[in-house]
């Protein structure tokens, strides 16, 4: 796409979303599906960083989605954290939990990554599931949404979609910022070649935890924001089939793409309402979902239209530009499908 | 303490389970890069037939049989028809794939046979307690114990001692070199994703009998086996043994002494493994970096 057009669709999309507790009802859905939209989208991101970019299959984000709901939840029951403290405390959750699982996943590359990933994620689904004297466990946990603390007032849906946006907003210009910087187009290289990036003097597992931890937080974030939303914290928040979701929006929406994971999120979220008010086999569409994306469309919505265009576009080219796309010297190119 | 002995024989049965699941996990992720997510679907599906068959008066022995070459049958057809595509993909396609197929068959399953679990008793035979003098074992976990190590022995022996085992082996390391060498690959991959199917159903039918039968008991599964593969390293079967019966009886244990902390203690010794030998106890230095 070029420059300018893209510009236009990114502010044409923000402004939507600027205005959606207007417009949504027109189209008779209820904000806090917006709501839910955006954090799903951030929590996309977060696997985007991690597979559609760096090139690893990052299976357990669920881990550090549920850390982040459980951390704002339990912070309001014991410790009566207010409604920002409570989004901090689960943002910090979530990069704990990168922290601590991080050493662990770096050991390992490609599908042995995946399976880490997986099981390791899992663990914090059973300690939510087990210690139900603190947890709830297998029931979760009710709270009561915080009042925000300046203000000492309640934060009703409405207001609460503002709350998301801005979250949205933030992690989605940190994710532009960070994946066109240096630092990103190395992750890129590491999903490329990574024995090269490692010839070139540059360490790729310090670059992947740092990846790491930027998906975490920023998934964390998400998940604070989800249990405030829903006054809700699950254990299936936890689950490797949340995990296996995210990667879904993210597939969906086209991986390696700044704009798919809400593409994505947004697809899935509102499918999942809709479907499952006409039926109760949701999960056998999102099956199929999956089964289809992956045989058929793997490199997602954006991901297809955006190869698509380069297509149009090289077609124009003349014999220079062709000289220029061959130009080492030319920047890593990011928005590949993975 | 008079509880430890059949704790721990408890814990030897829950890890040959784990051990053949994790083995049939294996033998299609070394050949071909795929986690196949719906290996505890097809468990749950040749647990299910087992139970449909007895209930219409076939015996259980047929039903061992039968049930899981039916499933080996549908998995062919799934490894044919959409895994084989993703074959020269990002492995993680087909771990997605695969997925989407289990929530699939899950659902499917709860249509079939109801949400709840339905009961699927072992045959009268089996039914009786064996005592040995020290202990006393009920005669369907000796029996379970026996065929899974028949089971794995008869892997062992057709992987080491045949032609189609010994191109198998030589297709892991290098299949295009096999290939050049005048084998078709694509019968070897189906075959081998039979194989691992059947092993899943063969666990699937003998786990209903133990642990009963619900649409996501074959996942409940699937977890321990992934964690199995990982402690005893990727590309063992040897690995695979070994990881399972420990975990079998780090759980059976765990679940004597702290019952609350019996699912994590196989994470927490996949993290000390990890620790320690990255590669697993018995993996193979460089398999899937």
């Amino acid at each position: 796409m070029s420059g300018r057009a893209a510009l236009a669709a990114a502010a044409a999309v923000l402004i939507v979303l600027l205005f959606a507790p207007l417009l949504a009802p027109l189209i008779r859905l209820d904000i806090s599906i917006v709501s839910e939209v955006l954090l799903m989208a951030i929590a996309a991101m977060g696997v985007n960083l991690l597979l559609g970019y760096t090139g690893l299959p990052a299976f357990g984000n669920a881990a550090y989605f549920g850390l982040g709901s459980y951390g704002a939840a339990l912070s309001v029951k014991y410790a009566h954290a207010g409604f920002a403290g409570a989004i901090a405390i689960g943002t910090v959750a979530g990069l704990l939990g990168g922290l601590v699982l991080g050493p662990f996943l770096l050991r390992r590359r490609g599908i042995y990554f995946g399976l880490l990933s997986i099981a390791f994620g899992q663990v914090f689904y059973f300690v939510a599931y087990r210690y139900t004297d603190v947890t709830g466990g297998e029931d979760g946990m009710n709270i009561a949404r915080p009042a925000l603390e300046a203000a000492n007032a309640a934060v009703p849906d409405s207001a609460f979609y503002y709350v998301a946006f801005a979250a949205f907003v933030l992690c989605l210009a940190a994710f532009r910022t960070v994946v066109a910087s240096p630092f990103g187009r190395t992750l890129v290289a590491i999903r490329q070649n990574e024995p090269r990036v490692r010839y070139l003097g540059l360490n790729s597992d310090r670059f992947i935890f740092v990846a790491l931890l930027l998906a975490a937080t920023m998934t964390g974030l998400a998940g604070a924001l989800f249990g405030l939303l829903i006054d809700f914290a699950y254990p299936l928040e936890l689950d490797w089939h949340q995990s296996g979701d995210f990667v879904l929006m993210m597939i969906l929406g086209g991986g390696g793409t700044v704009w798919g994971p809400l593409l994505g999120a947004g697809l899935y979220v509102i499918g999942k309402d809709i479907i499952s008010t006409i039926t109760p086999l949701w999960q056998i569409f999102l099956g199929a979902l999956f089964v289809a994306c992956v045989l058929g469309f793997p490199r997602g919505i954006l991901g297809t239209a955006e190869a698509a265009l380069r297509r149009r576009a090289a077609q124009r080219f003349t014999p220079d530009d062709v000289n220029a796309a061959f130009d080492p010297n030319a920047p890593v190119e990011v928005g590949r499908g993975a | 303490m008079e509880h430890l002995g059949p704790q721990l024989f408890n814990g030897l049965v829950l890890g040959a389970f784990y051990a053949i699941v994790a083995i049939g996990l294996s033998l299609i992720m070394n050949l071909t890069g795929t986690i196949n997510m719906a290996h505890g679907s097809f468990m749950t599906l040749a647990g299910y037939l087992a139970y449909t068959m007895v209930l219409r008066g076939t015996s259980f022995w047929f039903a061992l049989v039968a049930a899981p070459l039916i499933a080996v049958i549908v998995g062919i057809a799934v490894e044919r028809t959409l895994v084989r595509p993703l074959y020269r993909r990002e492995p993680f396609y087909s771990l997605l794939m695969t997925f989407g197929l289990s929530l699939i068959a899950e659902e499917a399953y709860r249509l079939i046979w109801g949400a709840n679990g339905v009961p699927f008793a072992p045959p009268p035979a089996l039914n009786g307690a064996l005592g040995l003098g020290f202990m006393v074992f009920p005669t369907f976990r000796i029996f379970i114990v026996l065929v899974l190590i028949v089971a794995m022995v008869a892997l062992a022996l057709v992987l080491t001692r045949t032609r189609f085992g010994l191109r198998l082996r030589a297709a892991v390391q290098d299949t295009e070199m096999i290939a050049a060498l005048g084998t078709n690959t694509q019968v070897l991959y189906a075959v081998n994703f039979a194989l691992g199917i059947f092993l899943a159903g063969i666990a699937g039918v003998l786990a209903a009998g133990m642990l009963g039968l619900s649409p996501t008991s074959g996942n409940a599964l699937l977890m321990p086996a992934f964690v199995t593969v990982i402690i005893g390293g990727m590309g063992s079967l040897f690995g695979s043994i070994v990881g399972g019966l420990l975990i079998g009886i780090a759980i059976s244990m765990t679940t004597l002494f702290v019952p609350a902390a019996s699912e994590v203690s196989m994470y927490v010794l996949m993290a000390v493994v990890l620790l320690i030998r990255p590669r697993g106890l018995f993996g193979e230095e460089g398999i899937f970096g």
